[in-house]
C-alpha cells in the first residue's frame, strides 16, 4: 500500500491543479491576475532531489502525457518539459548543498523558467499575443506567489514522505 | 564511465526533442476528430476529474452564497424598483408570445431558428495553464453533444464545443484569440435588425469585436447583441453582450463595435449546451462549410 504513496500523491496533485485553476483569473483592483497551479512539477522536482531522477522522469512523462491529451491538445509539450525540468534539477543540485531552503528556492527558480519557456512556446505558435511586461506582471508574478505559498506549506511534507519512502526502499534492498 | 553516461543522456535528449517536434506538429494540425487512444485518455481523466471538481464546486457555491447574502440589502432595493416595471413587461411578453404563436400557426411555420434542446452540463476543469481559453464539460457525444454547438450560461453565450469524446467535451470560450472563431450576430434595439460577425477579442479591454457592419447604419452604445442563427449552427437569440463603443475598422469601409460580453468567463460552473432543433449546416458557425470550400 505504502509503495503506491508517491504515484497516489502525483495523481491527487494532477487532479487538484485544474480545480484550483477554476478560481483564476483573479480580479484584484480591476486587474486580472492569472494564477496557474503548478503543484505536480514542484512535487516532481522534489522527487528528483530527494528520491531519484529515474522515477521523477517517468512520472513526469506519464502525467505530462495525460496533461497534454486532456487539457491542451498539443501532445508532447508537457510530456517533454516535465522530465526535462527534472533533469535540469538533478544537474543543478549536484553543485548545491542539499537542504529544504535551497531545494525550495531551486524549485521556485525552475518553476519560473518553466513558465517562461511555456510562454515563449505559446508566443511562437501565436496562441497568445501577450507582451512580455504583461506576462511578467499578470501571469508570472501571481503564479509564483501562489505556488510558493503552496510549496512553503507542503514542501516539508513532500520531503518527509520521500525520505521515509527512500529509507524503506533501502531497507528492503538490504533484506535480499 | 560518467562521460558515456552523459553522451547517452545527450542522445536521449536529442531523440526526445525530435519526437517532441514531430508530435507537436502532428497535434497542431487542424484536427476535427480525436484518435482512439486520446479518446480513452480523455474519458478516463474526465471521470477522475469530475470526482475532484464536485467538492470544489461545493466550496465555491458556499462562497457565492455568502457573497450574495452580503449584498442582499442593496439587491433588494434595486429589485423593488424594477418589480413594477417587470409586471408590465411580463404581461406584454405573454401577449406577444401568444400572438407570435397564432401567427406562426396561420402561416404554418413549425420550426424556428430560436428553438433548441438544452443539454445541462457541469464544468469539470478549466485548462489549468490558462494560455488557451478552454473548459471541459462532463457531457459528451453519448448525451448528444456535437462539435460547434453553442455553449452558454444563464446570462449569455460563452463559447462553442470544439472536441467531443463519449463522456466529455471541450469548449473554446468566445474570449479566445483564435482568428477563425466567428459567430454570426445580430444587433437589436434600433429600428431595424443589424447583422454583423463577432470576430476576435480585445484582450486588453476584455471585449469582443463585432465586425462587418455596414458603414451607413447607425448603431447606438448600449444596444444588445444576440446570435443571429444564420451561421448555421447556433440557435437564434442567445445574448452575447452589449455594445460599448463604435468605431470604423482598419480598412475604413465597415464599422467595428466593441461588445462587452454578457456572461462572466471566470468561475464558470453550470452551463447549457444548445442543440438546435432546425437542421444544422455542417462546418463552423459562419465558417467554411463542407460544400463551399474555396
Amino acid at each position: 500500500m505504502i509503495r503506491f504513496l508517491i504515484p497516489l500523491i502525483c495523481l491527487v496533485l494532477f487532479f487538484m491543479e485544474p480545480v484550483f485553476g477554476l478560481f483564476s483569473p483573479l480580479n484584484i483592483g480591476g486587474e486580472l491576475n492569472y494564477i496557474v497551479p503548478r503543484f505536480l512539477i514542484m512535487f516532481l522536482i522534489f522527487l528528483t532531489l530527494y528520491y531519484d531522477l529515474k522515477h521523477a522522469m517517468f512520472y513526469g512523462l506519464f502525467f505530462g502525457l495525460l496533461y497534454d491529451v486532456f487539457y491542451i491538445d498539443i501532445i508532447g509539450l508537457y510530456s517533454f518539459l516535465y522530465p526535462a525540468i527534472c533533469l535540469v534539477a538533478s544537474f543543478v543540485f549536484k553543485r548545491v548543498p542539499r537542504n529544504l531552503l535551497t531545494s525550495t528556492l531551486l524549485t521556485l527558480a525552475l518553476l519560473a523558467i518553466f513558465e517562461f519557456v511555456l510562454y515563449q512556446f505559446f508566443l511562437l505558435i501565436s496562441l497568445t499575443g501577450m507582451p512580455l511586461g504583461t506576462f511578467l506582471s499578470t501571469r508570472l508574478w501571481p503564479t509564483m506567489v501562489a505556488n510558493s505559498i503552496f510549496l512553503v506549506m507542503l514542501g516539508w511534507v513532500f520531503k518527509s514522505v520521500m525520505v521515509t519512502q527512500l529509507s524503506e526502499r533501502d531497507n528492503k534492498i538490504g533484506l535480499y | 564511465m560518467p562521460q558515456l553516461l552523459t553522451n547517452k543522456r545527450l542522445i536521449l535528449l536529442l531523440l526526445g526533442v525530435i519526437l517532441l517536434v514531430a508530435l507537436i506538429s502532428f497535434s497542431l494540425r487542424d484536427r476535427s476528430n480525436v484518435s482512439l487512444p486520446e479518446q480513452i485518455i480523455k474519458d478516463a481523466v474526465g471521470a477522475g476529474q469530475s470526482v475532484f471538481s464536485r467538492p470544489a464546486h461545493f466550496v465555491t457555491g458556499i462562497f457565492d452564497n455568502v457573497d450574495s447574502l452580503l449584498n442582499t440589502f442593496e439587491e433588494n432595493q434595486h429589485l423593488k424598483t424594477r418589480l413594477e416595471e417587470f409586471a408590465s413587461v411580463q404581461a406584454e411578453v405573454k401577449d406577444l408570445r401568444s400572438e407570435n404563436e397564432e401567427l406562426n400557426q396561420i402561416v404554418g411555420k413549425e420550426e424556428d431558428l430560436r428553438d433548441y434542446n438544452p443539454i445541462q452540463a457541469t464544468v469539470i476543469a478549466r485548462n489549468p495553464d490558462q494560455w488557451e481559453e478552454k473548459i471541459i464539460l462532463n457531457r459528451g457525444s453519448n448525451q448528444g453533444v456535437a462539435e460547434n454547438m453553442a455553449v452558454m450560461t444563464a446570462s449569455g453565450l460563452i463559447g462553442k464545443v470544439t472536441l467531443t469524446t463519449p463522456t466529455t467535451s471541450t469548449v473554446e470560450l468566445i474570449s479566445t484569440l483564435n482568428p477563425n472563431y466567428r459567430v454570426s450576430a445580430l444587433v437589436v434595439g434600433g429600428d431595424e435588425e443589424v447583422f454583423g460577425l463577432i470576430e476576435g477579442y480585445d484582450a486588453e479591454r476584455r471585449e469582443l469585436l463585432l465586425k462587418r457592419i455596414d458603414a451607413d447604419i447607425e448603431l447606438k452604445e448600449g444596444d444588445q447583441v444576440i446570435s443571429s442563427g444564420l451561421g448555421g449552427i447556433f440557435p437564434k437569440g442567445i445574448l452575447i453582450g452589449t455594445i460599448t463603443e463604435i468605431t470604423i475598422d482598419e480598412f475604413g469601409l465597415t464599422q467595428l463595435a466593441y461588445v462587452k460580453p454578457a456572461a462572466d468567463f471566470s468561475l464558470l460552473n453550470h452551463v447549457i449546451i444548445a442543440d438546435r432543433v432546425m437542421p444544422e449546416v455542417d462546418g463552423e458557425d459562419n465558417g467554411v462549410t463542407g460544400d463551399d470550400e474555396s
